[in-house]
């Protein structure tokens, strides 16, 4: 009986260690995955570069500071010699030639009608929303990370093991702005 | 989508004259069975009374009441069944030429039922498979075909029978726009609903679905359970607008409704518990309500095109 009473919770602690920590280890490795594919899929954002800035060059000459900075980026980036820092300011200028895209196709009807571009801006459409939906999953998960990590009883664990709070993805304030009205609705 | 006005301008003077046929057809089917039904209870009783008298057993009276009961049922289905045929070929198939005339109507025809199993909507496989009223064509950009189905499953084990009604109602197939590799399912969420937190654990255990996707919407997520091999893909379909559009289209049918994406195919069924696109010999046909009603279940089913806005074909898919 009294061994009973001693050996019940203990393995019942256990269980719950066990349990916990694999439980935070899986959503974290979660995070992780879906990081992975968000970064692949701004690459593919990166790939696009070289077209955009051919399909637009010359009806937005004033723009030229742009697209020259956005192609050193991305030749960096190719390169594998970009900083996490130069990362994030290469993805706010995309984002921004994006918008740029978008403004000259809003004023060039035949640049509009044109079949490479309506499948260039198809193309970057599809990613601009898979982006979307990476970014989306990326929160879930982090959401439910973070949901393991500061409940209890699952917060003793994540503290005992070193588990931190993550951060959400937060959309720049200058993407925010970006019209998406003239591309449709999705 | 047709207004209410286009609607009863195209009743009053393209479907009245053929209603008004088919309403005195309707009528002598009524008088029909009236006499018909007379004249059997009055065989009936004529039989029951002298055979009680000769046997005295109360079977005696059941059996020729039960044999006049069949003898109704038959000359009720005889007398209804070219009328049901040509309602359809003049009512329903002008209903939805009016309301999208690139559509062609079968009333004998179904959804195949290889497409009902490869959207995976439902995991029991049925042993009994039915349907009619299928549409099939394009609808602006959009591929799609709908009809009724009835998919059962019954399993019989000495006497007893058991049906199980896997799906009943309307089942709706369409070309999705955008590509995707892997399946995702939207699922009416009762577990949820019934047992809260603790039915979203049970859901997430549900060995038969793939991993169970947690959107952003509190509201979609009230309504729907989402299961999705890739949660980014999940997300890339279930974009905020189609996951709004679905649950507009839940609150205007106010019916259960399942959806599924597979092989860069939509497949939505929504459940009814009545017959669709039949005619109905208990009631006017000259009455517009009834029209509209029929108008309503053939404008739900083409319209699904335009409430998800499968037309938007902004991506790489054409």
């Amino acid at each position: 009986m009294c061994f009973l009473l001693f050996v019940l919770p203990a393995f019942l602690l256990l269980i719950f260690v066990i349990g916990g920590y694999n439980s935070l280890i899986s959503k974290r490795n979660q995070i992780r995955n879906i990081f992975g594919t968000m970064d692949a899929m701004l690459k593919k954002r990166w790939d696009l570069v070289p077209n955009l800035v051919a399909a637009v060059k010359g009806y937005a000459e004033h723009e030229r500071q742009l697209f020259e900075k956005v192609s050193e980026l991305r030749a960096k980036a190719l390169s594998g010699a970009l900083s996490t820092e130069q990362k994030v300011n290469l993805d706010n200028l995309m984002t921004q030639l994006v918008g740029v895209v978008r403004g000259v196709a809003e004023r060039y009807p035949d640049l509009k009608a044109s079949e490479n571009f309506l499948h260039l801006q198809r193309t970057l459409n599809e990613l601009e929303e898979q982006i979307s939906a990476a970014r989306r999953a990326f929160n879930a998960a982090v959401t439910d990370y973070n949901n393991t990590v500061q409940m209890f009883p699952t917060n003793l664990l994540a503290t005992l093991f070193g588990f931190e709070r993550q951060e959400l993805f937060q959309i720049e304030a200058s993407e925010r702005e970006v019209p998406s009205a003239s591309f449709g609705q999705t | 989508m047709k207004t209410f006005e286009e609607i009863k301008t195209f009743y009053e003077q393209t479907l009245y004259p053929d209603l008004a046929v088919l309403e005195q057809r309707r009528k002598r089917i009524l008088g029909g069975l009236g006499i018909g039904l007379v004249v059997l209870v009055g065989v009936g009783l004529f039989l029951a009374g002298p055979l009680f008298a000769l046997t005295e057993e109360p079977a005696a009276v059941i059996v020729p009441l039960l044999v006049t009961l069949l003898l109704f049922v038959g000359v009720l289905v005889v007398l209804g069944w070219g009328y049901q045929r040509d309602f359809k070929e003049q009512i329903i198939r002008r209903l939805v030429c009016f309301l999208e005339p690139g559509l062609q109507y079968d009333p004998k025809g179904k959804i195949a039922q290889e497409d009902f199993l490869r959207s995976e909507l439902f995991q029991t496989r049925p042993n009994l498979y039915k349907g009619d009223d299928r549409v099939w064509g394009r609808v602006g950009k959009t591929q799609m075909e709908f009809s009724e189905i009835l998919a059962q499953h019954i399993q019989r084990s000495g006497k007893t029978t058991t049906v199980h009604t896997i799906f009943r109602g309307l089942f709706f197939i369409a070309d999705f726009s955008k590509h995707f590799r892997t399946k995702t399912f939207v699922l009416p969420d009762t577990a949820e609903r019934v047992l809260g937190r603790f039915g979203k654990t049970l859901q997430s255990l549900n060995p038969a679905r793939p991993n169970l996707i947690v959107l952003e919407d509190p509201r979609f997520e009230k309504e729907f359970v989402v299961y999705g091999q890739d949660p980014i893909e999940a997300r890339y379909i279930l974009s905020p607008s189609l996951m709004e559009r679905i649950l507009q289209f839940r609150q205007k049918t106010g019916r259960r409704i399942f959806l599924s994406f597979v092989n860069s195919k939509l497949y939505l069924a929504v459940w009814f518990d009545r017959p669709l696109f039949e005619p109905k010999l208990f009631r006017s046909l000259l009455d517009f309500q009834t029209i509209q009603e029929y108008f309503g279940d053939i404008q739900l089913a083409v319209g699904i095109v335009e409430d998800l806005n499968l037309n938007t074909r902004i991506w790489s898919k054409e």
